[in-house]
């Protein structure tokens, strides 16, 4: 028989502990490919769109180390990178992962597959 | 050589007796006066930072919510003492930033900033508004085994959700010149140097470690307020603020810092709602939210108020009866304690004994302020004459601290005995910092008078 307190820990855990799902870092839209703090270039994949599948929901990134491949869910966060030409960010969808285009993905940890967290799209004029 | 007599001996003697004060107040005057020397060390770079860089946006600063003055939190007595043009009040003053980007009657009345957390696609209607959480003691307060945990529903920083990378949200959220938020337009992104440094600041700040409860207090009442605190079958306050922290321990060791829903959203007549103004709910935690919010340490909360995420609640008092209510015994953590308790009562407590773990709360909270004010002297009384206007900070800063223990006490009606030393210590520390010859004796002074109301609140160690 479990100690009361332990499965109290476990019960108030499972309510609000063990919180790995979405943060929502809204804020992350506003913020250019690659200059995430503390994640890019360490935590994140950053290179060039080489295909799509929306029917499977999967995108392919090239990255130098070669390419990967990583798995849009409804909660996956699609932004599109417009600093360049100092316009406004923008929410975007998966019609807008184009082949070629430079994007950044954040892979969530503790996956079996890997699966996008949040992309970002570099967009041109 | 000419010989000089009587009467030019005496003109010249007169004349060095005026020069010589004269140019040594002079030079004193230039000290205070003389740019400081830029900071070599990593806080002192955050702190500059933190106070004093806009970031090249609307001219706020992390300092302009984050008071050094209001314990590094801001509420509505101190905001109207604010002059109009303080960048706090940008919303009213650009017309860039008149719509969707703060509600100004809520922050003037209530201390509330507006919060885009759910995104930014509709500023009409996705935003919640928050009170501005204090910074003290973060190094006890954030970390969980889940990862760190920043903001009032733990997910507040982009990137890797570090306190580090907080202040990249935090500009973006709120610096901005113009609500494109575009970066290298309406603002510039902090460096990696800045958030190393602005890091390290804001983890200097307050307690380094937490507390081990329980204090040997000297007042009956606390001293029952920390009985009632303790107890797992009573108060049950421990098991989530575990040492009056931010931190919990159901008794299988300590989990870090958490996050829960205790039903605070859930109060009726909040006094955001009261006012008309659109307060559409926050859900916390994640996209879409799940309800949980992060929990505070206790040490500094009797003089951060008002208190809960949204300013709901004025008084201690009133935060401690929260836990009474219906809205947290109905939530789904008042709903746990209450199965896991014998009598199948979350939490219960009748007004004397909310009032007695109110007044262990103020109580530590001044002591909290007595050991800064203490440290803040001793560096004070350490320093020599070239770091005079570093001294004259520090003197200040203590005088506002031995302040705030002060109110914090005379408000629960707490140790007036106490309550006298600390107006004797605010009292020297603010003739040293308009001294100059009596300056370090005076210091002494007030460190003694400190000492002294700390004797009447706890036994000695």
């Amino acid at each position: 028989m479990l100690n009361r307190y332990l499965r109290l820990a476990i019960v108030v855990v499972a309510l609000g502990g063990t919180l790995e799902a979405f943060g929502q870092q809204a804020t992350e839209m506003f913020i250019p490919i690659g200059q995430s703090p503390g994640l890019s270039g360490k935590g994140s994949l950053i290179g060039t769109l080489e295909s799509v599948d929306p029917g499977k929901r999967m995108v392919t990134i090239s990255i130098p180390s070669g390419a990967q491949t990583v798995v849009i869910t409804d909660r996956t966060m699609i932004w599109l990178d417009r600093s360049e030409q100092k316009q406004p960010n923008q929410n975007g969808a998966i019609n807008d992962l184009q082949k070629g285009r430079k994007i950044e993905i954040k892979v969530r940890k503790d996956e079996p597959k890997a699966v996008a967290e949040w992309i970002k799209v570099l967009v041109g004029p | 050589m000419k010989r000089l007599n009587r009467s030019q001996w005496h003109r010249k003697a007169l004349v060095l007796m005026v020069l010589c004060p004269l140019l040594w107040v002079l030079s004193a005057v230039s000290a205070c006066v003389s740019l400081p020397s830029p900071p070599t060390d990593l806080v002192s770079k955050g702190r500059e930072i933190f106070f004093n860089e806009t970031f090249k946006g609307n001219g706020r600063t992390c300092g302009t919510c984050h008071r050094a003055e209001a314990n590094f939190s801001i509420n509505p007595s101190f905001i109207a003492t604010l002059p109009a043009n303080d960048p706090l009040f940008v919303a009213e003053f650009n017309p860039d930033l008149k719509k969707t980007f703060e509600n100004p009657k809520l922050m003037r009345q209530f201390g509330l900033i507006l919060e885009n957390l759910d995104g930014f696609g509709d500023l009409e209607n996705k935003f919640v508004m928050r009170g501005v959480p204090h910074v003290l003691a973060q190094r006890t307060s954030i970390n969980s085994n889940q990862g760190p945990r920043t903001g009032w529903s733990g997910d507040g920083a982009p990137g890797d959700g570090s306190l580090r990378s907080f202040a990249t949200g935090a500009v973006i959220q709120h610096f901005t010149k113009t609500l494109n938020r575009v970066a290298g337009v309406d603002f510039r992104l902090p460096t990696e140097d800045e958030l190393d440094a602005l890091e390290a600041f804001q983890l200097s700040l307050g307690r380094q470690q937490d507390l081990t409860l329980p204090l040997p207090l000297k007042g009956i009442v606390p001293k029952r307020g920390q009985d009632i605190f303790l107890d797992n079958g009573l108060g049950k306050c421990n098991l989530c603020h575990a040492n009056a922290g931010a931190t919990a321990n159901f008794g299988g060791g300590n989990i870090g810092n958490a996050n829960f829903n205790t039903g605070v959203e859930n109060l009726p007549d909040q006094p955001a709602d009261l006012t008309g103004e659109r307060n559409p709910p926050d859900d916390g935690f994640g996209r879409p939210g799940d309800g949980t919010f992060n929990t505070p340490p206790l040490v500094e909360s009797a003089d951060t108020g008002p208190f809960f995420h949204n300013n709901a609640i004025e008084t201690i008092e009133g935060a401690v009866a929260f836990y009474n209510g219906d809205a947290f015994n109905n939530s789904p953590s008042g709903q746990v304690l209450a199965q896991n308790d014998p009598r199948k009562v979350g939490i219960r407590l009748d007004a004397t004994q909310v009032v007695a773990v109110a007044a262990f709360l103020r109580v530590l909270n001044a002591l909290e302020n007595i050991r800064q004010s203490l440290e803040l002297l001793e560096s004070s009384a350490k320093k020599g004459f070239a770091e005079r206007a570093e001294d004259l900070e520090f003197l200040k800063r203590a005088v506002s601290e031995t302040k705030d223990s002060i109110k914090v006490l005379d408000g629960g009606g707490l140790h007036p005995e106490a309550v006298a030393h600390l107006q004797k210590a605010k009292e020297l520390a603010e003739k040293a910092h308009c001294s100059f010859f009596r300056r370090r004796g005076l210091t002494q002074q007030a460190i003694d008078e400190l000492r002294n109301a700390r004797a009447q609140l706890i036994e000695a160690s």
